[in-house]
C-alpha cells in the first residue's frame, strides 16, 4: 500500500515538473473533447474530429507539440486567460463580445445557428425574410448552451424567450428529446450528422432557416489564443491559410461532410 | 490580473434574484428530508427486523453515492424511460426543480436519519427507567423523554447538516437551474472573470450560513433551557 502511494506520489511530482519544463515549442489546446463531429473522443479515447484535425495540421506547420486539455465550455476563455492552456480550437466563434477578452486567428469553419423542434409541433417561429416572429416563441421553452453564440443571439433577438441554459451540448439534445425543452438552437451541421440523420432525432425537424449574423455568430470559427501574441497569432494564420490552400481543410470537412465548411477567400 | 470592484457590485444584487430559489430549495427539501429522516429513523427502530434492513439499504445507497451523481440520475437517467414519461410523476420530473428537490430530500433523509438516531441512542437509560418507574407507557416515554431529549443531542449535528445541505442546493445548477450558483456561472460565462464573481457568490452563501447558524443557535439555548444555571 505505502509503496503504492510512494509511486503514485513520484509519478505525480513528474507530471508537475513536466509540465513546469514545457518547452517553447509545447503548446496546450483547449477543447470539450465531447462536441461530435468537431472534437470528440473515439470509443478507444483518441480525439478526432473536424477541429482536432485542424489542430494537427497546425501543429505540424508551425513545428510545435499540442497537448490536449479537455474543459466544459462555459469555462473555456476563463481558463485560456487562466493559463491553463495557450489555445483554444474548440469551434469556437469570432465574436466582437469575445475579442475584448481574447484575440483569434482567422476563420477556419462557418459559423451558424438553426432552430429544432419536435416534428409533431408545427411551429412558424421565422417570417419568409428569415426573422423571427417573438410572438410565435411564446410559450416554447428554448434549450441552449451556456456562453454559446446561440445564447447571445436569443438574448439579443429574442429577450422576452423562455430560455434555459445547459452546461453542454449532449445535454441540450437530451432534454429535447425528454420534452423538458421544445426548441434548442444550435449547429445545423452537428445537428444533422449527430441527431436527424439518427434515430434518437427521427421525430424532430428544423424549424426555421440557417442563421449567421455575423453580428451574433462573427466571421467564423477560429483559434483562440491570448492577447499580446501577435507573433503566435501570425503563425496559426499562416498555417490556417496554408491549410486551405493546400486543400487539406477541404478534405477535413470531407471526412465527414460531402461539403467543405469554409470559404477558399479566407486563404488569400 | 486587476480585481474588478465594479463587477462584484453588479453581479451581487443579480445573483441574489436566485436567492428564493436557493432557500426554496433549501427549505422545502430540508423539511421533506427531515420527515422522511424521521420515517427511517422509526423503521429502525421498530424492532421488525425487514423494515430496520429496508431502511438500512435505503440509507446505505444514498450515503454511498455522490449527490451530484444522484441528481443525474433522476435528471436525466429516469426520462429516459418512456414508463416515467407517461407517469404521473413526470408532472414533477419534468420541472428540474422537482428533481433538485427530489435528489435533495433523497440524500439529506439518509444523513439526517442517522443523525437523528445518534441523539435517541445518546438518551440516558437512566432517565427512561425512571419513567417506567412512574409507570409511562412506551409511547409516553417517546413522547415525553426520548423526543425532547434526542432533539437537544441531535440538534448541532443536525445544523451541520442544513449547511451542508444548503452548499448541496448548487448542485442545481448542473441542471439548469438558475439558483444563486447558475446566475454566477452566466455572469462568468458572459463576463469571463471567474475570480470576482465567484468570490462573491462565495461571499453570499457564507452569510447564509451565518444566518443559519445563529438560528440553530437561538434554537439550541432555547432547547437547553432548563440545563442552563441560574446566576
Amino acid at each position: 500500500m505505502v509503496k503504492q502511494s510512494i509511486s503514485l506520489l513520484a509519478i505525480g511530482a513528474a507530471a508537475l515538473f513536466s509540465t513546469a519544463n514545457v518547452s517553447a515549442e509545447t503548446l496546450r489546446v483547449g477543447m470539450e473533447c465531447t462536441y461530435a463531429p468537431f472534437n470528440y473522443k473515439t470509443a478507444d479515447g483518441e480525439l478526432a474530429g473536424y477541429d482536432v484535425d485542424v489542430a494537427k495540421g497546425v501543429a505540424k506547420i508551425i513545428g510545435a507539440e499540442f497537448e490536449y486539455v479537455c474543459q466544459e465550455w462555459d469555462g473555456m476563455i476563463p481558463a485560456l486567460l487562466a493559463n491553463k492552456f495557450d489555445l483554444i480550437i474548440a469551434s469556437m466563434s469570432i465574436t466582437e463580445k469575445r475579442m475584448q477578452k481574447i484575440d483569434f486567428s482567422g476563420p477556419y469553419r462557418f459559423s451558424t445557428g438553426q432552430v429544432l423542434g419536435a416534428r409533431k409541433k408545427p411551429m412558424e417561429l421565422f417570417d419568409d425574410a428569415g426573422n423571427p416572429i417573438a410572438d410565435n416563441f411564446k410559450g416554447l421553452k428554448v434549450g441552449l448552451e451556456r456562453a454559446t453564440t446561440y445564447a447571445s443571439w436569443f438574448e439579443e433577438k429574442l429577450p422576452g424567450a423562455d430560455v434555459v441554459l445547459y452546461d453542454n451540448s449532449e445535454s441540450v439534445y437530451l432534454d429535447l428529446q425528454n420534452g423538458r425543452v421544445d426548441i434548442i438552437m444550435t449547429n445545423p451541421m452537428k445537428a444533422h450528422l449527430k441527431f436527424l440523420s439518427k434515430e434518437d432525432g427521427a421525430g424532430f425537424e428544423f424549424k426555421g432557416p440557417v442563421v449567421d449574423e455575423v453580428e451574433y455568430f462573427g466571421v467564423g470559427v477560429g483559434i483562440g489564443l491570448r492577447k499580446g501574441q501577435d507573433e503566435l497569432k501570425e503563425k496559426l494564420n499562416g498555417a490556417l491559410k496554408d491549410l486551405i490552400n493546400s486543400g487539406d481543410l477541404e478534405s477535413y470537412a470531407k471526412k465527414i461532410f460531402p461539403f467543405k465548411l469554409h470559404k477558399d477567400e479566407w486563404g488569400q | 490580473m486587476s480585481f474588478d470592484l465594479n463587477l462584484v457590485l453588479e453581479s451581487l444584487p443579480q445573483m441574489l434574484a436566485g436567492f428564493g430559489i436557493t432557500l426554496k430549495l433549501l427549505l422545502v427539501s430540508g423539511s421533506l428530508g427531515l420527515v422522511l429522516a424521521i420515517v427511517l429513523l422509526l423503521m429502525r427502530m421498530s424492532g421488525k427486523f425487514y423494515l430496520d434492513w429496508l431502511a438500512q439499504i435505503y440509507i446505505y445507497v444514498f450515503r454511498g453515492t455522490p449527490i451530484l451523481v444522484q441528481i443525474f440520475i433522476i435528471y436525466y437517467g429516469l426520462p429516459q424511460f418512456e414508463a416515467v414519461r407517461d407517469s404521473v410523476f413526470w408532472s414533477i420530473l419534468r420541472e428540474p426543480t422537482g428533481c433538485a428537490i427530489l435528489a435533495l430530500t433523497l440524500n439529506t433523509g439518509a444523513y439526517v436519519s442517522e443523525i437523528l438516531r445518534g441523539g435517541v441512542l445518546g438518551v440516558d437509560k437512566g432517565l427512561l427507567e425512571a419513567g417506567s418507574a412512574l409507570g409511562m407507557s412506551a409511547r409516553h416515554k417517546l413522547i415525553y423523554i426520548t423526543t425532547p431529549l434526542a432533539t437537544r443531542l441531535a440538534l448541532p449535528a443536525y445544523s451541520n447538516d442544513v449547511i451542508s445541505l444548503l452548499k448541496s442546493t448548487a448542485l442545481a445548477s448542473t441542471i439548469t437551474i438558475a439558483d444563486m450558483t447558475g446566475i454566477a456561472r452566466t455572469i462568468v460565462a458572459d463576463t469571463y472573470a471567474p475570480y470576482e464573481v465567484f468570490i462573491s457568490l462565495a461571499i453570499v452563501y457564507m452569510i447564509f450560513t451565518l444566518a443559519i447558524q445563529k438560528l440553530f443557535g437561538l434554537f439550541e439555548r432555547y432547547l437547553s433551557r432548563h440545563t442552563r444555571r441560574e446566576d
